[in-house]
Parts: structure tokens; sequence; C-alpha cells
């Protein structure tokens, strides 16, 4: 609808007016909004108010910026005066209430808005106080202030920053009811979110179960478009995992309630489709029972691949959803794989300028589709994917570089091109070694993981060609390193860390002398650092990977035995007991197979030092710990401590 | 959607029958037609659904009094958001994207896209008034950021800010920006993000009626000639052309 000439003319002299009143406020006096949001005048205070929202609202360098400046306490300030009003004055004068329910909704907006998708706003929003006060607006006279309320409350719930709400206790949950019950789309919308942000535990999801939460949200499906939306998700949260509310929900209604979320899986938007599906997925992984039908998963594979095609948020979330689908299910990574997606994926992947969320997802479904199925590797190594991924591993986000391992991490299980050598590359290796430095522990631990896999040796026993082959592959890794970094890594302070990287040395060290040898580089300070961790460390995880270390090293040369001898029974006696001797009276059966492991290859019988090794280990109580242990439960103990057994008698009864 | 099943169905019978192409009389048709009953009320929530959606508030409130059809949505709210598409149209961009954060502060703020082209309508109109120092100004501080968190709003931006290098502008490679449409275009962006905030389909249901009556006649018109509706504005039957 053109406006007439003469409206246009005006109009456009005030928005150049408007313009420019902005553009010199922008350019410094900000101080000034301050003032005037602590003005006891109404007026003044209102305009600022509104003033600073308009600023903000879809501009994250402004709300940042006024953080920074303080703008948040004087906000809140505002809404705690009124809210906190409201509930002494009961007969306010008519004129007063109006403008205490203005400054209200402006308040509550700007302060929704410095919270929206921005956790440094949630923060500050929550550092000023105000939090118990906006659920005060929710019992407010005026819709527009209970809407307000309910918005602002309801961006802060999206951030995990926000405090969780305790459904044990029965005030809490009589409150959450409430609000899911309202008339208000955005109030039960709030009680949604709560739900979603706050139901965690089993115990949270039955007593939401019991309260009937169930029955509510179900009723929502029929409800507005946002209602569909919150209500299916919300189903999600508090079905997975528990049998209990999946079952409920799947008998409401006669199974009109699945049904009917079945049928949104067809629904016109996309955002209903995502969450529909994975509310079905919920339900598929946490009773195996429903949704078994060949229909049905194909219907999911075919949506969720689909709906990656969404430029926005779906797209960015379909990939997870994706993953949770096909994750640890080979038939329906079979499924899958018939429905092209790697080649999908793949054509996602090249787009430039992904965000990071859905490049971090696209890679873990890529993972994901690789965990299991030749078949998929295949597909994705003959699309030179791999290129794609490794420029991955040095992306600016951390969760896109973790992704990026994970997926090489599954793709490098093809033990055909493992053996082929098709990983250890410069455009691979180079960066997954840096990526040991990583600030980030889950990127350490991603990375260790997946040079653990290309240095695996499958092939010791086949033909010598390949053996070579892989010799050069452990090497090209060995070369990446050097002996201090890897010994660096042993000493992590992560738990997890420490695991990997003695895992990683396990296989490094696992096959030829060649490749033993590497671990008595630089006066052998890798073995060292094993020692220590098999002394101080606390999990058995860490012990197992040590012990193996170990054990590998053991089967070399008689100096790498004399070395791990060393190791295991020091040379001076200050009456503390071997570690491997506490390791073969574990209840961990894996920690005593590699102990006994170790104990075999030290007295290998036709290796020169032998007997002078099991003198040595008799004298420190492990030969007869050894004895005690020839009817072991754990038939993999048995067989290795009857191994050991025999090669004792080979030297004849020492133990006299 | 039943009028659209019913024209499927029918198009499925026909095709169980005629192996060549039939000829379907008028008469047949019409009598066939009169077979199908439609509700009153279903016409007249489509034609409320229509009004509601394209925020004609004067005629659906009439149409509402004469038919007795109430509207899915508040009729007030239709006024708040006719108000909104209207600035824009009249390119006082600043108005309509506080009468939007009046409405409701949510859509802006997780709408990046609609919220970059309304900043660049913004700029347009700065642009097209001249002020030149103020359109540098304002791209520097209000979208230069959000360029620089998305790609290819950066692109869209040098393309607006091209704008500012030619004299002529009516004669330059990105002068459509300039167009009343481009104005249009944005409103109609803003219109239905409201609509969506409102839990309310954003387009109205009546144009995709037409279109899947189209796509009907062309998929019967290679089984079979028929009284066509050729001119949609009158809905006339022609007679089939044998």
């Amino acid at each position: 609808m053109p406006s007439s000439a003469s409206a246009s003319v005006s109009v456009s002299a005030s928005a150049s007016a408007s313009a420019s009143s902005t553009t010199t406020t922008a350019s410094g006096a900000h101080s000034d909004l301050l003032t005037r949001l602590t003005s006891s005048e109404f007026e003044v205070q209102l305009k600022a108010l509104r003033e600073l929202k308009n600023r903000i609202i879809g501009n994250r360098t402004k709300k940042l910026s006024f953080i920074k400046l303080g703008l948040v306490p004087p906000v809140a300030a505002i809404l705690e005066s009124k809210a906190q009003a409201q509930v002494q004055a009961q007969a306010q004068a008519q004129a007063q209430a109006r403008h205490d329910s203005n400054l209200l909704v402006q308040s509550a907006a700007a302060l929704g808005s410095f919270a929206c998708g921005f956790d440094a706003g949630v923060q500050a929003v929550l550092d000023a106080g105000v939090f118990p006060n906006l659920f005060l607006l929710l019992s407010h006279p005026d819709d527009k202030v209970v809407d307000a309320g309910a918005r602002s409350l309801r961006m802060i719930y999206q951030s995990k920053l926000a405090p969780k709400c305790d459904f044990l206790q029965e005030k809490n949950m009589e409150f959450l009811l409430s609000l899911l019950n309202s008339e208000n789309e955005n109030v039960t919308g709030l009680g949604a979110s709560i739900i979603i942000h706050s139901c965690e535990s089993t115990a949270e999801q039955k007593a939401l179960c019991h309260a009937g939460v169930v029955k509510k949200l179900i009723s929502l499906l029929k409800g507005s478009l946002s209602q569909r939306d919150n209500s299916l998700e919300s189903l999600a949260t508090v079905m997975k995992n528990n049998v209990e509310a999946v079952s409920e929900f799947v008998g409401s209604e006669s199974g009109r309630a699945l049904s009917s979320v079945i049928g949104l899986t067809k629904d016109r938007y996309p955002r209903t489709r995502l969450l529909a599906s994975m509310c079905l997925i919920v339900i598929r992984n946490t009773s195996a029972c429903y949704l078994q039908d060949i229909g049905i998963k194909t219907k999911l594979v075919h949506l969720l691949l689909e709906l990656h095609d969404d430029p926005g948020q779906v797209g960015d979330e379909a990939p997870f959803a994706f993953s949770s689908l096909i994750s640890e299910k080979p038939d329906l990574q079979k499924l899958a794989f018939e429905a092209n997606a790697i080649d999908k994926l793949y054509n996602h992947l090249q787009k430039s300028q992904l965000h990071p969320k859905r490049f971090q997802g696209i890679l873990l479904a890529l993972a994901d589709l690789c965990s299991k199925l030749e078949s998929c590797r295949s597909r994705f190594l003959s699309l030179q994917a791999l290129n794609l991924v490794s420029d991955a591993l040095t992306h600016d986000s951390s969760e896109v570089r973790t992704a990026a391992c994970m997926c090489l991490r599954c793709v490098s299980r093809s033990i055909k091109n493992l053996c082929a050598g098709n990983f250890l590359n410069e455009m691979i290796a180079p960066p997954l070694v840096q990526l040991l430095d990583d600030p980030s522990t889950s990127v350490q631990v991603a990375a260790i993981s997946v040079i653990g896999n290309i240095a695996v040796d499958f092939t010791m026993r086949r033909s010598l060609f390949v053996q070579c082959g892989d010799n050069v592959c452990k090497e090209g890794i060995f070369m990446e390193f050097t002996a201090s970094s890897l010994a660096s890594v042993i000493c992590d302070p992560e738990p997890f860390v420490q695991e990997q990287a003695l895992a990683l040395i396990r296989n490094l060290v696992d096959g030829c002398i060649k490749s033993v040898e590497l671990v008595f580089t630089e006066d052998g300070m890798i073995l060292d650092a094993v020692r220590r961790q098999l002394q101080n460390a606390s999990t058995d995880e860490i012990w197992i990977q040590g012990m193996y270390v170990l054990s590998n090293v053991a089967s070399g040369t008689e100096f790498h035995k004399e070395a791990v001898m060393h190791q295991l029974i020091p040379q001076e006696d200050n009456g503390t007991q071997s570690f491997i001797l506490k390791f073969l009276q574990s209840n961990e059966s894996q920690l005593r197979t590699a102990a006994v492991w170790a104990i075999v290859n030290l007295t290998f019988p036709s290796c020169p030092g032998s007997f002078s090794r099991l003198v040595k280990l008799h004298s420190a109580g492990i030969v007869s710990q050894i004895k005690s242990m020839v009817n072991d439960p754990c038939p993999d103990v048995k067989l290795r401590v009857r191994t050991a057994l025999g090669q004792f008698t080979t030297f004849g009864d020492c133990s006299t | 959607m039943s009028l659209f099943w019913i024209v499927v169905h029918q198009l499925a019978e026909i095709e169980a029958m005629a192996a060549s192409k039939k000829v379907i009389t008028r008469e047949e048709w019409e009598k066939k037609l009169k077979d199908v009953k439609i509700k009153k009320e279903d016409m007249n929530k489509l034609v409320m659904n229509f009004l509601v959606t394209e925020g004609y508030v004067d005629a659906a409130e009439k149409f509402r009094k004469e038919s007795g059809t109430e509207p899915d949505i508040d009729l007030a709210t239709i006024t708040d958001r006719m108000a909104v598409k209207k600035a824009v149209q009249c390119g006082n961009v600043e108005d309509a994207i506080e009468k939007v954060n009046d409405l409701n502060p949510e859509i802006l703020d997780t709408n990046p896209q609609l919220f970059f082209h309304l900043q660049q309508q913004r700029l347009i109109e700065l642009i097209r008034n001249g002020k030149v120092e103020e359109a540098l100004e304002f791209a520097q501080e209000e979208l230069a950021p959000r360029g620089e968190e998305n790609q290819s709003f950066l692109e869209e931006l040098e393309r607006t800010v091209a704008l500012l290098a030619f004299e002529d502008v009516s004669n330059c490679p990105v002068g459509e920006l300039l167009d009343i449409s481009q104005r249009l275009k944005t409103a109609s962006e803003v219109n239905a993000a409201i609509l969506t905030s409102q839990s309310h389909e954003k387009d109205p249901k009546l144009p995709s009626l037409l279109k899947m009556l189209i796509w009907a006649q062309n998929q019967l018109d290679e089984k079979a000639a028929y009284p066509r509706i050729n001119d949609l504005s009158t809905a006339m039957l022609e007679d089939p052309t044998v």
C-alpha cells in the first residue's frame, strides 16, 4: 500500500531526524542514558528504557557494551521497585498503575533482550538479582506485564546459566503446574522452558509424571503452534531414558498421543517436524519395543536428512538429532547409508562458512555413520571427505576440532585403509599431534584416540610388506612427537588424557624392536613417566594402559627387559611394595592380565637374562603371587598364569 | 484443504475410468460438482483467514458481523501488525522497528536475518534521502557488526553501500534496492515474522488452494477434456474444446 506523496515526505523527514539523533548518542553519551534511567521522572525513565531496549534488540555488540557500562543494574532496579510496589499497594491510582505497568513492560523487555541468546547477558541479569522479581510479574493484573515477564524469564531459561528449578519440592511443582495450566501462551511456554532446562534426573522425570505433567503436555499438543513445539520438546525431556514415562505417553488416549506426534513429522513447519522426530527418537531409544517397524525408521532417516537443508537453527540442530537416531545402531546406519546419507552430509560439509554448531553436528553424524559399517567408511573415503575433515582439525571452535577427531577416529577403524597408510599423511598427522597441546581437554582426548587408532598394529602377523608400511606409519607419528611432549601428555592433569596417552604409547610400542626403541630416546623419560603414573595414579584404566606399555616394552631386547625390571623392582629396598604386586591382586581382571603378561615377557626361557630376572621376581614375592593365581576366575588371566608357570619350571624350581 | 482432496479424488476416479482421453460434458461435470458438498462455514473461514492474514482489519470486522465467522486471531493485533507493515512501506523503518519491539521483543532478537534486512532498509532510506555521512556512520555502527557475524549479510551490505558510489542511482547495477519493491519485500518479511510469532500461519490458505486447483486441472488435462476454469477471477466453466 503505497502512501501518498505528502505522507512519505513528512515520514522520511522524521526518520532522518531520529537517525541523526541515534548517531550522535552512539558516539558517546552513554552516561546520559545511565542518568536518565535513574531519573525520578516517569517520562524520562520510560523513554530511556525504550531507547535502551530498541538499541540492544538484535544487536549483540550493543548488548555487550551496555553490560560493560553497567546499564543492567539500573534497569533491574526499576523493575524491582515497581514489581514490589504492585504487591504492596492494592488500590493505586489508575494513572500511577498505568505508569508502573509501562515501566515494568519496558524494563522486563530490556532485561529479556540482554539475556537473549547471550550468556554474558544472562549472567549480568542474574547478577543484578532481578530473577525472583521477574516471577512476581507473572501474577500482575496487566496481561502485558505478564507477557513481558514470562518472555524475559523464558530467555533466561534458554541459557545453561539459569538456576535449576527443583521439582522434588512440592511448592515448585505446584508452581510449575500453575504455569502449564495458564491461559496465557507465554506463561505455558515458560513452564515448558523450565522443564526443558531443569529436568535432568530420573527422580525429577518421575515426579513430573506423577504430578500429571505428561497428560498436560499431551493436551498442549493440540494448542497453538508455539505450544505444540514447546510441548514436543518438554515431552522429549521428560521421556528421555525413562521407560515409565514413555509407556505412559504411548498408552495415552489409546495411542492417539503417539499418532499425533507421528503426524507432526509431516507438519509444514520444519521446527515442528524436527521436534516431533526428536520426540520419536527419544521414545525409540528409551524403549526398544516401540517404533521398530521399518516404515517409521526409514521415514525418520529421510526426514532428518531433509531437515539438514534448512538454512537456520533447524538445520543446525538436525545433524545432532540424526546422530541420536543412528548412534550405536547398525540397522539404522545401514538405512541411512542406503538413503545416501554420506553423500548428503558431505555436500553440506562442502559449503563455505558453515555455522560452527552445524559443522560440529555434521562431523559427529559422519562419525556415527562410520562407526561400525565399512561400507560407510569406504564411501566417505571415496568422496575425498578426509580433506575437509582434516581442515576442520584447525578450526577456531574447539567443538569442531573435537568432532573432526571423532570423525577421523571412526573412519580410521577401516582396517583396509589403515593398512594402506591412508590416514598418515602430512594433511592429518601434524595437525593431530598439535592438538595434543590444545587448550581444551576434550580436544586432547579426542586427538589421542585418533592417533591411537592410526598407530594400532593390526598387521603384525601379516605379510612383511604390510609390517614395514605400518612401522613407517608409527615412526611417522613419533617424528611428529618428541619424547618430552609424549611424557608431558602422560602426566597431564586430566586422568582421561593420561589414559589415552598411555594407550597411544602402548600401541606405538606394540610389535617390533624398532618401535620399542622409540620410548628409550631422551634418557627414557617416557618410561619414567609411565612408572610415575603406575605408582601415583589411582584408576584401573590408567594402570591397565600403563602396564601394557611395560608389557610391550618387555617383549623387546635384553636391554629393554632390564629397563622394565628396573621399573618394576626398584634398586633401593625402602620397604614399599612393588606396584605390580598390587596389580596382580587387583579385582580388575584386565589389570591382572596385563601384569601377568609383563612377567611372561620378562621370563621368556630362551633369553639369557631370564633366569636372573626370575630370581629377582621371586625375592620380590611376585613368583609366589603368580603361583597363587593358578585358578584365577578370569580365563584370560588363568591362561597367562599357566604360561608363566610353565616358563618358571624350565629353570627348575627356583622357589626352593 | 478438504476441497483439494475432493478434486484429487475425482481425478483418481477419472483416471481409473479413462484409458484414452475422455470427454466430459458440461452437464456431467456440473452434476459431479453438485454432488460435492462444501459447508458454507468452511468457505467463510477461508475468506476470514485471507482477510486476517492479509491484514484487512475493517473488512474482517464487517465480515465477522455479517457472516458470524469468528477470526482465529485477535483483530486488535492486526492493527498493530498493519501499522508496522505500513511504516516499512513508507520508508519509516526506525519507527517500524520500535513498533515490532513493542509488539514482541523476541521477534527481532531471535531473527537475525529479518533484523538485518530492516537495518539494511534503514540504510537504503538514508541513501535515498542523500544523507551520505549518516548512511556511512550507520553502516559502520549498526550493520558492519552484523556482517562480521554472518558472511551472507556482509555481501548484502556491500551491495547496499555500493549505492553510494553512483551519482545516478537509477542506472546503477544495484539500483533495484531503491525500488519500492524492496520496501514491499522487507514489509512482507516483517509481516510474516509477526504472524509466526503469534502462532498464525504466515500465508493465507486461499492462494495455495488456487494453486492446487491449477495443478489439478493440469493433471486432468492429460486424461480428459472437461469444462475448465480458465479465468480465476470469474471462475467461469468453459466448455471443453474437442
